[in-house]
């Protein structure tokens, strides 16, 4: 069976404090809030008790990226592409304009493209952190690294993450 | 009599009860659940036809405009599976890429205008007939939502050119989950684009 642990939405937490009390093994009770997942058997009480829904359980394992069709993906990636290219306008316009109207829409513009290419990108293959599309994606990264520092984070990262494909 | 449909948030204006012509409307009447621009709203059931063309695309290697965006999304979903140190490191990623990315040289609005214009009329309805084709309703959210917030982008830009001072004595929002930009003084309940609560919102400051 796929171990599973608990984890806490922080801003749902209403801190009334009941997981405290059931949690077997002392996991809930942490300085930072956050449940301390070397402590976590994955038993759920704590997930049961909370009367605010706050605590999920989560597999440590995550089910295979969905499959996405080549085709799809490649119309996605077209708007992806003009939309990073928005960005990039915008970010032109802020860092060239000394009006601070026009900064303030153009900071509007940059946030509101990422978001729409960040999206983009999750429908193109990409929702998943664990999955081969990633794991392949960080590799072709890390062989176009050239700085030391770069490729160590890029590194640390193929190492954290659970791949499952 | 007719009614006419607000695109971003689906809000229905239906002359036959408002007893005014939707025409005879002032030019500066708002959509009242979103302020969507009345420019924008459109007579109920026009059925768009667009020429299908499935040219086979090639996959081109990334630029780092798009490696930083992909690695902010990784973070964003690093964070949401509660991964904190793999999602900052993903945000480091993207900040690097980010930088490393070339900055235009010179941008005019009608390059920008342009670019939007084509999303709007190519871009997002060749993704539709495909992602429909398909049966991909993922990718048909995320065209339904960005094409949403594309047409805001495209009456913003344009009121902008019109009075450059649009935004002056109000304030400006983002929804932090599609990209909805909302100009008003108070943030809507919901997103009009992609309804979450208004928690989401975040409002972008102007500099001093
Ligand atoms: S029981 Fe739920 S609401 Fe109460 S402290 Fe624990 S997580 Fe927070
Ligand atoms: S799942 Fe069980 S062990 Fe883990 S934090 Fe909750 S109560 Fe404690
Ligand atoms: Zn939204």
């Amino acid at each position: 069976m796929n171990k599973i642990r608990a984890v806490r939405n922080l801003r749902i937490c209403s801190k009334d404090c009941l997981c405290l009390y059931v949690c077997p093994t002392g996991a809930t009770d942490t300085e930072t809030g956050q449940i301390d997942f070397s402590k976590c058997i994955g038993c759920g009480a704590c997930s049961k008790a909370c009367p605010s829904g706050a605590i999920s359980m989560v597999p440590y394992q995550y089910p295979k990226q969905q499959l996405k069709d080549e085709l799809v993906i490649a119309k996605l990636n077209k708007l992806i592409q003009s939309k990073a290219e928005q960005e990039q306008m915008a970010e032109h316009i802020y860092n060239s304009s000394n009006n601070n109207i026009e900064k303030q829409l153009a900071k509007a513009f940059i946030r509101a493209n990422r978001l729409m290419s960040e999206d983009l990108y999750r429908e193109s293959g990409f929702m998943l952190p664990q999955s081969k599309n990633t794991k392949d994606f960080l590799e072709s990264l890390l062989e176009q690294a050239n700085e030391e520092i770069l490729k160590k984070d890029i590194e640390k990262l193929i190492k954290l993450l659970d791949f499952n494909e | 009599m007719k009614k006419y449909i607000c695109p971003i948030c689906g809000y229905v204006y239906d002359e036959t009860k408002e007893g005014v012509k939707f025409d005879d409307l002032p030019d500066d009447w708002k959509c009242p659940l979103c302020g969507a621009p009345k420019k924008l709203f459109k007579a109920e059931a026009i059925e768009v036809i667009v020429s299908e063309d499935m040219e086979e695309e090639t996959l081109r290697e990334m630029n780092y405009a798009e490696i930083s965006a992909l690695c902010s999304s990784l973070a964003r979903g690093c964070e949401k599976q509660y991964l904190e140190e793999e999602s900052k490191l993903f945000t480091k990623l993207a900040n690097y890429y980010k930088n490393k990315s070339k900055i235009k040289e010179s941008v005019s609005f009608e390059e920008l205008i342009s670019k939007i214009d084509k999303d709007l009329e190519i871009n997002y309805q060749q993704a539709r007939n495909i992602a429909s084709e398909k049966e991909d309703r993922g990718a048909l959210r995320v065209i339904t939502w960005g094409e949403k917030v594309t047409m805001i982008l495209k009456s913003l830009l344009s009121q902008y050119k019109d009075d450059k001072e649009f935004i002056k004595n109000t304030k400006v929002y983002v929804c932090d989950i599609c990209g909805f930009i909302y100009i008003g003084d108070e943030k809507p309940e919901i997103c009009p684009v992609c309804k979450v609560p208004s928690f989401k919102l975040f409002e972008i400051e102007r500099g001093a």
